[in-house]
């Protein structure tokens, strides 16, 4: 989800939606929008009955402008459903490796599409692969790396049995293999859950705006008592300089209703009420840019109204990848050293992390990796979840990197 | 003189702010009640300890509003049985409503002429005791109001019986005894006399009525009413002899409106916020006096330029100035007082006055009533920054949601909704045909007429007959629902402010006190008036004073 400004072709795409959303009986929510159709309608019907150059621009400046309010609201909107695309692709992206006949002697791996996945499905998932679906590991042990979802930067252990077997689709198996049996239904994983909200189809109108509107349709009210009690004014006023001349604006009847219905529209606040629920999703959409994801325009506004700011995790969505960026010599030892038996202990490490110590080593130190082949003696002890250590032993010595499972 | 006048006048409002202001707050934050108190509370039947949920002080506002005018019309029914009468007859039917209303409203519109239609006791029992009484009503209501700024997590919003009765006793009477005695010393009239028959200038005759003045010429002009004992009010010698009584009744109809922002920001615990208020009361009230002198002096139109001064309906006593200094603060307050006729002012100077009561009577406004008003506005100044800034607005630490906003926009819907119905129907059905002058100056009377009422001032700007049925009724509705619809939108907001537990202000709450804030409210008043009355005074005043 990049941050990038509106381009002209967003606006051609969200044009059906807006004039989709001319339909009256979605337009009344917005009050002051809705009168501004009802405006366009009138005159419309004014300027077919009794044709005229300013009629016409009247009327096709009203409709313009209904059009225009909409249209904010359809880009807005269809940025939202742009980035649910992306998410939804993601998700049909994902191949599962379902398991056909667990539990019976004859097991066989067919791959399906993660969307098509249904409750109680077997797949398996091995390392550097997605988890396709939110289910109960029942097989294996492995760390997965969780910081999609939990914002968790270490990779967390996920095994079968006991209160750690949930694993999430979408989170990433980055050591070992484990057989998950999927709990989800279709359509409501996690994921899509955070297409829904990302789409806005549960957004909801947030305090300040319900309060707003409410002040806008009492200004809509006294400008629309100011328009309709102008009229009698109007002809007393036009009787009274009976000699002035008959116009478009003003005759003996008062002032055409073109005019009236002009004035009104340009009294009522037509740009805040047409703006405001775009202004909540683009509140949304400008946190995107800066890498916030807000759940909806109301966790925008309530953000304003926070007066104490507790921190539990980092942020929801994280890049779980640790990589190593510096050796530390402790000791008499030297960084070359360090960065020697750091190597030596990655080698075998297939995670992120492991793998980025033995890029750092070649390009800081020009240490090449070396495999089994260019060191005889050499017996590399691979990463695996259980023991969280991966390791090398040369003869006699010993290399270990990782820390032992709490017990 | 004319700057003298309005300079020394500020100065005096300036140094009375805190005195009245602080005695006020001390009559209604009090707990002790005094001996009169309790034997009225007893006799009435109310227990002064127990407070009122905002319903309940409605109801009570109501019931009592309601029975000031079933008293009132009965009696100038029945004016012509009773003592005093000075022989006059009933009030017709239309005129009592009318009347009744208009004082209980504290407005004082007055359909008819007073030393010809009431006698002494109408005048002193009926309509002195509502001059009274309606104006301790809008300060109860306003008190109430910044009680539900003051108070936190309760619903209870003070006794409506307690603070009529306390505001009456001890606010409004000790004043209007010391202003009746300067006003006497200033030679206004004290007497129950029928009156004298006197040979004029010309050798005609006239019968002059005196009356018990003094004392209803005080709480007319201190409790914002504006209700004269004499048909040409506050321009009859009686009431107003001379320039310098005419500086004390300008000074007496502004000085408690311009204190009672001291009671708001006493009782919130910050005076910063009382005097935020009062620099734009300040602000609109200075503005409008000075634009309605340089009108009036510049004297454009044919008469006045031909005379050398708008002179047309002033009295030589006070000459120009002092006559538009009084007629900007009497509209800018409820008031409603006139020493000059407003009808015969330049059209934009006549425009003024109008423009002063259509801003909803907020800089002061009337006793209470103006302090509400403005506070509205403040809160919806308040609602309108928040949104600028993208979080929920909050006034004094109390949050203004949707619950809020609705009771504030419908007070303000209300009275421009009542002027602009009320000046459209009476073009409709033709009954604008009683104004005295045609075209744009014909309306401006229609237009002037149902704005006072509305706005419950009681001015009138005169050359239109107004005490027809149909004007009686229309009028009198529009000071009926313009008095008490906005008073139910100010409990029911002070009951939802009440109920709120204060949020502690920070780094991103608007300041509420500073200079900038002032200016928002200001510009808030101004806009939202233009943009609702602008079509209307195009084509009164404006059309008039500019072609």
């Amino acid at each position: 989800m990049n941050g990038v400004a509106m381009r002209p072709a967003q606006l051609w795409q969200s044009t059906p939606d807006a004039l989709r959303k001319l339909d009256p009986r979605t337009l009344w929510r917005n009050p002051v929008m809705f009168i501004v159709e009802v405006g366009a309608v009138f005159t419309t019907v004014l300027a077919v009955t009794d044709p005229s150059f300013f009629a016409w621009l009247i009327t096709v400046w009203l409709w313009l402008t209904v059009v225009f309010a909409n249209l904010a609201e359809a880009v807005a909107e269809g940025r939202g459903k742009a980035q649910a695309a992306a998410l939804r692709k993601a998700k049909q992206e994902t191949v599962a490796r379902r398991l056909v006949g667990w539990g019976t002697a004859d097991v066989r791996e067919e791959p399906v599409d993660a969307v098509q996945l249904k409750q109680g499905d077997i797949v398996v998932v091995e390392a550097d692969q997605v988890i396709p679906g939110d289910g109960d590991v029942i097989e294996g042990i492995a760390s997965v790396d969780e910081s999609a979802i939990t914002g968790e930067s270490a990779p967390v252990i996920r095994e079968s049995g006991g209160d750690r077997s949930s694993v999430t689709g979408g989170t990433k198996v980055l050591s070992d293999r484990i057989v998950v049996k999927i709990t989800q239904r279709p359509g409501e994983s996690f994921l899509d859950r955070m297409i829904s909200l990302v789409e806005g189809a549960a957004r909801q109108k947030t305090p300040n705006e319900i309060a707003l509107n409410i002040l806008l349709a009492a200004l809509t009210i006294i400008f629309l008592l100011a328009v309709a009690t102008l009229q009698p004014m109007a002809i007393f006023a036009k009787n009274y300089n009976a000699a002035a001349p008959d116009s478009l604006t003003i005759n003996g009847d008062g002032v055409t209703g073109i005019v009236l219905v002009s004035l009104l529209v340009a009294l009522i606040p037509t740009t805040i009420g047409a703006l405001l629920s775009a202004i909540g999703i683009a509140g949304m959409d400008r946190l995107v840019q800066r890498n916030v994801l807000a759940l909806s325009g109301r966790a925008v506004e309530a953000a304003g109204d926070v007066n104490t700011l507790l921190l539990d995790k980092t942020g929801t969505i994280t890049l779980g990848n640790r990589q190593a960026s510096e050796f530390i010599p402790v000791g008499g030892v030297t960084a070359a050293q360090v960065a020697d038996a750091a190597q030596l202990s990655s080698l075998a490490d297939e995670t992120p992390e492991g793998r980025s110590v033995v890029v750092l080593a070649k390009n800081e130190y020009g240490l090449r990796a070396r495999d089994e082949g260019v060191m005889p003696h050499a017996h590399f002890v691979p990463f695996t979840a259980e023991t969280r250590m991966s390791g090398v032993d040369i003869d006699d010595r010993k290399i270990r990197k990782g820390r032992q499972r709490p017990s | 003189m004319g700057a003298v006048f309005v300079i020394s006048l500020v100065v005096a409002l300036a140094v009375a702010y805190r005195f009245v202001g602080d005695y006020m707050y001390r009559v209604v934050a009090g707990t002790k009640h005094s001996a009169v108190e309790r034997v009225a509370y007893r006799l009435v039947g109310v227990n002064p300890s127990g407070e009122q949920t905002w319903g309940v002080y409605a109801r009570s506002v109501l019931a009592f509003s309601a029975i000031s005018i079933l008293f009132l019309y009965a009696f100038t029914r029945v004016q012509d049985k009773l003592w005093l009468s000075l022989g006059f007859d009933p009030v017709t039917n239309h005129v009592a409503w009318n009347t009744a209303v208009s004082f209980v409203t504290n407005t004082n519109w007055q359909a008819y002429s007073g030393e010809s239609t009431m006698g002494h006791l109408v005048q002193m029992a009926g309509l002195a005791v509502q001059n009274f009484v309606s104006a301790s009503v809008g300060i109860a209501v306003a008190v109430a109001l910044v009680r539900g700024f003051a108070r936190s997590r309760t619903e209870q919003l003070g006794n409506f019986w307690v603070d009529l009765t306390r505001i009456t006793i001890r606010i409004l009477l000790p004043m209007a005894v010391l202003g009746a005695v300067v006003l006497m010393v200033g030679g206004v009239v004290q007497n129950l006399s029928g009156g004298t028959d006197v040979t004029t200038l010309t050798g005609g005759s006239q019968h002059i009525t005196g009356g018990p003045v003094a004392s209803q010429e005080v709480i007319k002009e201190l409790g914002t009413n504006g209700g004269g004992f004499y048909n040409t009010n506050s321009a009859h010698p009686f009431e107003n002899p001379t320039t310098w009584t005419n500086w004390f009744e300008i000074f007496l109809l502004l000085v408690i409106p311009f204190s009672l922002p001291r009671v708001f920001g006493r009782m919130v615990g910050q005076n910063r916020q009382g005097y935020a208020i009062l620099a734009v009361m300040a602000t609109l009230a200075i503005a409008s006096i000075v634009l309605t002198n340089v009108f009036e002096l510049a004297h454009n139109g044919t008469v006045p330029q031909a005379v050398g001064a708008a002179m047309e309906g002033k009295d030589v006593r006070f000459g120009v100035s002092n006559s538009a200094t009084f007629a900007a603060a009497t509209t800018l307050t409820s008031t409603g007082a006139v020493n000059s006729f407003h009808d015969s002012y330049t059209s934009l100077g006549g425009m003024m006055p109008m423009i002063n009561m259509m801003l909803g009577e907020v800089a002061p406004g009337g006793v209470g009533a103006g302090l509400y008003g403005m506070l509205i506005l403040a809160v919806l100044t308040v609602f309108v920054a928040g949104l600028m800034v993208g979080r929920t607005p909050e006034y004094i630490g109390k949050k203004i949601g949707a619950r809020e906003i609705k009771f504030a926009s419908l007070y303000f819907l209300i009275t421009p909704a009542l002027v602009l119905v009320g000046v459209a129907a009476a073009m409709a059905t033709g009954n604008n045909s009683t104004a005295l002058n045609v075209g744009p100056h014909g309306f401006s009377e229609v237009v002037y007429a149902f704005t006072s009422a509305s706005n419950n001032n009681g001015s009138a700007f005169g050359g239109i007959t107004v005490n027809t049925w149909w004007w009686d009724i229309a009028l009198g509705l529009a000071m009926l629902l313009g008095r008490f619809l906005p008073i139910i939108m100010v409990l029911g907001l002070a009951g939802s402010l009440a109920r709120q537990v204060p949020t502690p202000a920070s780094a991103g709450t608007l300041p509420t006190h500073k200079p900038l804030f002032v200016g928002m409210v200001v510009g808030v008043v101004l806009i939202l008036i233009a943009l609702t009355f602008l079509p209307t005074l195009a084509l009164g005043p404006l059309a008039e004073g500019l072609s």
